[in-house]
C-alpha cells in the first residue's frame, strides 16, 4: 500500500491536481472506477488512451498505466525492456482480452508506445554514461573534441597554446577549460560542439550575445549549465513528451543533442529579452526559464523542443 | 527585565541566522562545500555562474550560505555581497599550487575591504583527498595569516569530495559565532 502511495505521488508531480485525480490516484476506486468504464465502453484503459490520445501524451500515460497495473507482468513489459517487443504486445493483448480482429490498430500503436519507452529509458543510460565521463587531458579523443570547439566558434582566430587566455573569449573560466566541465562531464562538451557543428548561424548569434558589454555572460559556462538543466529534464522524466512527440521510434543521443540545442538557444533568447542588471542574476533568470519549459512539457501534451529552421 | 523578555531572548538566541559569504578562486570547491553543507547531491556540479545561496540549519542557528562563482569577471561584484557579513568562509584549491600567489592576492584584497573588517575568517584547505594537494600549513605560511592582525581566524583541511573536514570547519564557524554573540 505505500509502494502505491509512493508511485502516486511520483505521477503526481507531473500533472495539475485536482480533487478528482487525487480520489482517481487512490488504488481502491480507481480500479472501481476502471471497473465500471470498462463495463460500459467494452473497452480497457489502454485502448481507451490509444484511441483518444495524440502520440507522445499516449505514450506517457501507457506507461503510467502499465506501471500501476495490477498484473506483474504487465509492470515488467515496462520497468525491464522484453527481448520481443511482439511478444510482449500479444502478452499484454491476452491479458487485458482485447481480440487483434476488432482492433487492428492496437498492437502497432502499442507497439510503438513501447518501443519509444525502452528508448527513451536506454537513452537515459547513454546520457548519463556521458556525463559521468570526466574531460581527461590524456584522452586524444577529448582533446581533440575540445580543439575542434575552439575552430568551430572561433574559425579566424588560431589558438595560440592549448592553455591560454583565448578560451576565456568563449566563455571559459581560466586558461584551460578541463576544470569547468565538471559534473557534466564530456556531455557538456558535446552538446557545445553539436550546436556550434549543426547550427553555426545560431550558435555564432549567441556567442556575440554573450560578448554584449551590458548583458554579457560567459558563453561555455552557460552552456554547461544549460546541459546540467537538461539532464535534469531527463532525470526527471519531463522530456518524455518531447522525445514521444518528436521521435516515431527510439530516441538517440543525437536527438538529445537537438534537444539541448532548441533549450541554449531560447535560453539565450530569453537572457536578453530579461535584460539582467549584470551577469549575478543568473541563477534567478535560469530559475524562470527552467519553470516555463517545466511548465511546457507538463502542461502542453504536443510541446516539442525543436530549433525553428 | 520580563519574564517574557527573557523568554525572547532565549529564542532568538535559539534561531539566530548567520549570514556566511563564501568565496575563493574559480574550481577552489566552494559549490561542493555548500551542497555538502547542506546534504546535496555533490556529483553534478557545474562552474557557477553568479551565485547559489542556501539555508543550513544547525542546532543553534540558521546558516545563510551566500556561494558566489569565482570566476575572474565575477570577482569585481563580491563586493556587492560584503554587507552584513557574519563570517568569511575562504576556499583554496590546495592542488592549485600555480595559482596560490593569485588566491593570496584576492585574499588580502578581501581582508582589507572596510566591510569585512573585524569579520572572523574560515580558510578551507580543500582537495586534500588528491595526492598532490599542499599542506594546510604550508599554506598558511604562504598566505601569512599569522601576520593578521585583530582578526579571529581558522583553517582547516578538508575534502568536500570525500565529506571529510568539513564539519570541523562549521563547528569551528558555530563556536566563533557563539563567542562573538555572548561579547555582544
Amino acid at each position: 500500500m505505500l509502494q502505491a502511495g509512493k508511485k502516486t505521488l511520483a505521477t503526481f508531480k507531473h500533472g495539475p491536481v485536482t480533487f478528482l485525480s487525487l480520489l482517481y490516484n487512490i488504488a481502491l476506486i480507481r480500479s472501481v472506477i476502471k471497473w465500471i468504464i470498462r463495463m460500459l465502453t467494452g473497452t480497457c484503459q489502454l485502448q481507451r488512451i490509444l484511441q483518444k490520445c495524440e502520440s507522445g501524451t499516449c505514450t506517457v500515460k501507457i506507461e503510467e498505466c502499465l506501471r500501476r497495473s495490477k498484473f506483474q507482468q504487465l509492470r515488467r513489459i515496462v520497468e525491464v525492456e522484453p527481448e520481443n517487443l511482439d511478444a510482449a504486445v500479444e502478452q499484454i493483448m491476452t491479458i487485458k482480452q482485447i481480440v487483434a480482429d476488432t482492433n487492428p490498430r492496437f498492437f502497432t500503436m502499442l507497439r510503438t508506445c513501447l518501443e519509444q519507452i525502452h528508448g527513451y529509458n536506454k537513452l537515459f543510460v547513454e546520457i548519463e554514461a556521458l556525463r559521468t565521463e570526466k574531460y581527461d587531458c590524456e584522452n586524444e579523443e577529448h582533446e581533440k573534441l575540445l580543439l575542434k570547439l575552439w575552430s568551430l566558434l572561433q574559425p579566424d582566430e588560431p589558438l595560440t597554446c592549448r592553455v591560454s587566455k583565448q578560451w576565456g573569449n568563449i566563455g571559459f573560466q581560466g586558461d584551460d577549460p578541463k576544470t569547468d566541465f565538471r559534473g557534466m562531464g564530456i556531455l557538456g562538451l558535446l552538446n557545445l560542439v553539436y550546436f556550434a557543428e549543426h547550427y553555426p548561424e545560431h550558435a555564432a548569434k549567441s556567442l556575440l550575445h554573450s560578448m554584449h558589454p551590458k548583458y554579457g555572460y560567459s558563453y561555455a559556462i552557460a552552456s554547461i549549465n544549460i546541459t546540467s538543466m537538461s539532464y535534469e529534464l531527463m532525470c526527471s522524466g519531463l522530456l518524455r513528451s518531447h522525445f514521444f512527440n518528436t521521435v516515431q521510434g527510439r530516441p538517440t543521443t543525437e536527438h538529445y543533442h537537438e534537444a539541448f540545442c532548441y533549450l541554449f538557444y531560447e535560453f539565450d533568447k530569453f537572457w536578453m529579452k530579461s535584460e539582467p542588471e549584470n551577469v549575478m542574476e543568473f541563477s534567478r533568470i535560469r530559475g524562470e526559464f527552467m519553470k516555463t519549459i517545466q511548465d511546457l512539457l507538463a502542461y502542453l501534451p504536443t510541446a516539442r523542443l525543436l530549433m525553428e529552421t | 527585565m520580563g519574564l517574557l523578555s527573557i523568554l525572547r531572548k532565549l529564542r532568538s538566541d535559539h534561531h539566530k541566522e548567520l549570514r556566511i559569504l563564501l568565496l575563493g578562486l574559480d574550481n577552489a570547491g566552494k559549490t561542493t562545500i555548500l551542497k555538502s553543507l547542506a546534504s546535496e547531491k555533490i556529483d553534478q556540479i557545474t562552474p557557477t555562474q553568479g551565485f547559489n545561496v542556501k539555508c543550513v540549519n544547525t542546532p543553534g542557528f540558521k546558516l545563510n550560505v551566500w556561494d558566489i562563482g569565482g570566476q575572474r569577471r565575477i570577482r569585481p561584484y563580491w563586493r556587492n555581497y560584503f554587507e552584513n557579513t557574519d563570517l568569511l568562509i575562504y576556499v583554496i584549491d590546495s592542488t592549485d599550487q600555480k595559482r596560490f600567489e593569485e588566491t593570496g592576492v584576492e585574499l588580502r584584497e578581501l581582508l582589507e575591504d572596510e566591510k569585512l573588517s573585524g569579520v572572523p575568517l574560515l580558510i578551507f584547505a580543500n582537495k586534500q583527498d588528491l595526492f598532490n594537494a599542499a599542506k594546510a600549513s604550508d599554506i598558511a605560511n604562504l598566505l601569512k595569516l599569522h601576520t593578521l592582525n585583530g582578526r579571529t581566524w581558522q583553517i582547516q583541511a578538508c575534502s568536500a569530495l570525500k565529506g571529510e573536514g568539513v564539519q570541523d570547519g562549521i563547528e569551528w564557524v558555530m563556536k566563533t559565532a557563539g563567542a562573538k554573540a555572548k561579547k555582544k
